[in-house]
């Protein structure tokens, strides 16, 4: 069904997405790079920061681009990143 | 079959006892031909045993003659002079049959079509041409050899390309019938265009509700196999029996899936929906729409965070409760054998982007009317509500420009969409049903209400206020602030300017080609007219079969048509597939080629020509392989044939030579030789003598199947005789009846072309002509043009194109 696809979807700002809080345990990373590596939306980047074991720990780059779909977590060898859902006491939906 | 045949024995002209019969057709013929001395003439023809002329030899007496003399004169061929051989010669045929003889052993001169009629004012040349006439098909007829029709098998399997309305009602025909049905779709789920629309025209139905069950019973039918998300790979074979691949791409959910949509719920991407034209969003995993068939969900794997085989994101899986979702999912070819295959693959929509007046991409208030199905629409992104794009608001004036991409040289498609002008019609009263204070304007090239109950739902629109004007917009401007648009153009009617306000503008979309039809045009051996749509065998007596056998059309594949008119279409190629199908085997015209083995040189040029792949060269054991069912019977290969290994059954070499030395005999320097091809350039020259259209009478007409028959040694030999003039004439380019066996006519008329120049002759003695059936003007002018040709060539060029070509007299 080809027929050029444009526009915004009229109710694309209906859809409600979590937002995400990214923690990172800088100085537990030991700078492997896998959860840059790994996640599927590109929310890190190794930052310009040397932690305690001389090494660069992760920064989020664009925090609404996280899915919370927690890979991070999981490929990380060092525990240092973890993923929680912002709760919203006063309403963060807009 | 297999061609190792021993090189054939001459054609034993000794023996043959022809009988030549020549018909006055009332004064049809005998109006400006003298019938008696043609026949008296026929009579002197070597191998003639009786000559004969009567009133009406199409008629039972005159076959019962026929018949009666076969027997009492012991007849072993016999030559009809009368009528188009397009006209009778089935007629004469069945005759000769009857009384016992080869039917392939029956030659028709035809001195009606292309004779009497087209020089009903000069007896005498007409006289003169006639003989000519009957002197050819005698030559020929003298070497004509009996032929059987072979007989194929034909498989009682259908495959139907394409799951739209049409697709859905011919697989359920066929399956009603009692066949086996394939049925592929590329998308997801079955439905197509109609699926997406939201009420259909004149009646006003709900569009899903009339589909939805038909789309129900495809997924419960027995006789139907349903293969969605796949494609069509590959098709090799010919009718009766093609073997076709279909690649089935992964949907990464089993049929244990039951649409619950849970997983979608959990799913973390979003995408616009392709089937809401992108008004709505989806879910990585999705189903298109609600009534979908199959209802099993489908991962989109490109939007889907799981890549590779690595498992990131495992949401969906761990909601399904029935364990569907397969991440390790890989495509397959599915094999099948069927004896038909219906092509119901449908149209694309015009995209209005690339006229840039409109504003389509740019200004958010500028809508498609596929778009506008969306809308209105009770299951559609606004649930039903008409709001525009930019504010949500619901418009109070509408505007509807109509022909956007259709009868427009800017668009490049210059034919009518047939369903644009009823489909506004019912999408202004759908507005004016909903809201009906809103003005809605429609600007219109014509209003084309041509179907059964159109006119009244037109008359309908206009008596609830909506605005008809003649002359579309030449531009549209949008107001910034308000994301208004204004209508700027003239009224052809009034010869007045307008400039009108609007807070919603529909491009009435035209339909076009599927982007794809190029792949199955190739993967079938298909043709398509100029505009891009399938062309049929004959577009008013065969309007859904292919001209490749054991291929139909249905619905839009062919050309644009609303859905009526494709679901008719589509009952109709179910039933022409199931007639094929039900008697279960097909006999092929025997006009097939035949190889001389021991002449071959294994050079493979002329399974390169073929335009139906049926022939299959073996370098190694020297073998070529002729699949006699695939043969479409151009003969192209024959006259590609470098080392004369190659001729074509009934249409041979030697016969064709025959006719050619037959027009040279006598005064050859007044005579143009025209080889025309019978379905395009014969039937022009037969349409000519029907309108009866005068020109002169020099050309003496060799009919081939296809211009790609004629060898660059029959208008060698044509010049070696001496003749002034050679025409070759075929279809237009695109539209040739064997594909496209016509390319190579082109090519070897510029080699002649270049030969000639080089060796000083003039290449205008040589002409080439696209006629087709209707253009019967079109070849009489040609005629006329190339009287001038003949009357100033001069006796030293034709000694010097009879040296030069001199080699061409050599052999048979």
């Amino acid at each position: 069904m080809p027929a050029r696809i444009w526009r915004k979807p009229l109710d694309a700002d209906k859809m409600k997405r979590p937002e995400a809080e990214v923690h990172i345990i800088e100085d537990n990373c030991k700078g492997c790079g896998y959860c840059i590596q790994f996640c599927p939306v590109k929310v890190l980047e190794e930052s310009g920061n040397i932690n305690a074991r001389g090494v660069h720990p992760p920064r989020v780059v664009d925090k609404s681009k996280c899915l919370i779909c927690g890979f991070c977590t999981s490929v990380c060898p060092d525990f240092a990143i973890f993923v929680t859902e912002k709760k919203c006491q006063d309403g963060c939906e807009k | 079959m297999t061609a190792t045949q021993e090189p054939k024995p001459k054609a034993k002209a000794e023996e043959a006892r022809i009988g030549v019969y020549v018909c006055h057709c009332g004064l049809n013929i005998a109006g400006s031909v003298d019938c008696e001395e043609v026949a008296k003439f026929a009579a002197t023809l070597p191998h003639v045993a009786l000559s004969k002329e009567n009133r009406y030899t199409c008629s039972d007496q005159g076959q019962d003659l026929i018949k009666a003399d076969i027997k009492e004169h012991k007849l072993n061929r016999v030559v009809v002079a009368s009528c188009s051989p397009r006209l009778h010669e089935p007629t004469f045929r069945k005759a000769c049959e009857d009384a016992g003889l080869n039917k392939y052993l029956f030659e028709m001169a035809n001195i009606r079509e292309q004779c009497s009629w087209v020089h009903l004012h000069d007896r005498k040349a007409a006289t003169e041409k006639a003989k000519d006439l009957v002197k050819m098909a005698v030559a020929k007829a003298g070497l004509l050899e009996p032929a059987q029709e072979i007989e194929v098998p034909i498989i009682r399997k259908a495959l139907v390309i394409g799951g739209g309305v049409a697709g859905i009602q011919t697989a359920l025909d066929l399956a009603d019938t009692g066949y086996k049905v394939y049925l592929v779709e590329k998308q997801p789920s079955i439905g197509g265009m109609m699926a997406r629309i939201d009420k259909t025209f004149p009646t006003m139905d709900c569009s899903i509700c009339i589909l939805a069950p038909k789309m129900s019973d495809v997924g419960h039918h027995p006789n139907i196999e349903l293969l969605t998300n796949s494609d069509v790979a590959d098709v090799k074979g010919y009718i009766g029996n093609f073997h076709v691949k279909v690649l089935k791409k992964p949907r990464y959910v089993t049929k244990d899936c039951s649409a619950c949509g849970e997983c979608a719920n959990v799913c973390p991407v979003i995408a616009p929906n392709e089937f809401d034209v992108g008004l709505a969003v989806r879910h990585g995993i999705y189903t298109p729409f609600a009534q979908a068939v199959p209802s099993t969900y489908i991962i989109d794997m490109g939007l889907c965070l799981n890549k590779d085989g690595v498992v990131v994101c495992d949401r969906c899986m761990k909601k399904c409760e029935r364990e569907a979702i397969n991440f390790e999912m890989k495509p397959e070819t599915a094999e099948l054998d069927v004896g038909t295959i219906v092509v119901a693959i449908g149209a694309d929509v015009f995209d209005p982007s690339t006229l840039l007046n409109y504003g389509y991409g740019k200004f958010p208030n500028v809508i498609t009317s596929l778009e506008f199905e969306r809308l209105i629409n009770a299951g559609g992104p606004s649930g039903g509500h008409l709001i525009r794009p930019s504010d949500m608001q619901i418009p109070k004036r509408v505007a509807f420009v109509q022909c956007v991409g259709s009868r427009s040289d800017r668009s490049g498609r210059l034919y009518c969409s047939n369903v644009c002008c009823m489909n506004t019609i019912k999408d202004s009263l759908l507005i004016k049903e909903h809201w009906p204070e809103t003005e809605i304007y429609v600007f219109y090239v014509d209003i084309r209400a041509y179907g059964k109950g159109f006119e009244d739902l037109y008359k309908r629109a206009r008596r609830e206020g909506v605005k008809f004007i003649r002359g579309l917009p030449s531009e549209i401007i949008e107001d910034r602030s308000s994301n208004s648009l204004w209508l700027v153009g003239e009224n052809t009617l009034q010869k007045e300017l307008y400039k009108i306000n609007a807070d919603m503008v529909v491009l009435s979309v035209g339909l076009e080609p599927r982007k794809d039809s190029e792949l199955v045009q190739r993967l079938l051996t298909l043709s398509r007219t100029q505009d891009g749509f399938f062309m049929e065998a004959h577009p008013k007596l065969r309007p859904v079969d292919a001209a490749t056998g054991g291929i139909f059309f249905a619905g839009c594949a062919e050309a644009p048509k609303d859905i009526k008119d494709s679901v008719t279409q589509a009952s109709a190629a179910a039933a022409r597939a199931g007639i094929l199908m039900a008697r279960g085997k097909v006999t092929v015209e025997a006009i097939t080629p035949i190889a001389f083995m021991e002449k071959c040189k294994v050079c493979g040029l002329c399974v390169k020509v073929c335009p139906y792949n049926a022939l299959v060269l073996n370098k190694d054991l020297k073998r070529l392989d002729i699949i006699e069912a695939a043969c479409g019977g151009c003969g192209t290969c024959a006259a590609e044939c470098p080392s004369g290994a190659l001729t074509q059954s009934h249409f041979t070499d030697e016969q064709i030579l025959a006719q050619i030395d037959a027009v040279t005999e006598e005064n050859a320097d007044k005579k143009i030789v025209a080889f025309c091809c019978n379905w395009c350039a014969y039937a022009g020259a037969d349409f000519a003598g029907v309108s009866r259209m005068q020109y002169p009478p020099n050309a003496r007409i060799i009919r081939t199947m296809c211009s790609g028959r004629v060898s660059p040694k029959f208008v060698e030999r044509a010049f070696a005789r001496g003749a002034a003039a050679v025409l070759v004439a075929g279809c237009h380019p695109g539209d040739c009846h064997y594909i496209n066996a016509n390319v190579q006519t082109q090519k070897r008329v510029e080699r002649l072309w270049k030969k000639m120049e080089a060796q000083g002759l003039k290449k205008e003695r040589l002409q080439l002509l696209w006629a087709s059936a209707a253009e019967g003007e079109r070849f009489a002018s040609k005629v006329r043009e190339m009287q001038a040709i003949v009357d100033n060539v001069s006796h030293e060029e034709i000694d010097k194109a009879k040296k030069v070509f001199e080699k061409a007299l050599d052999g048979n």
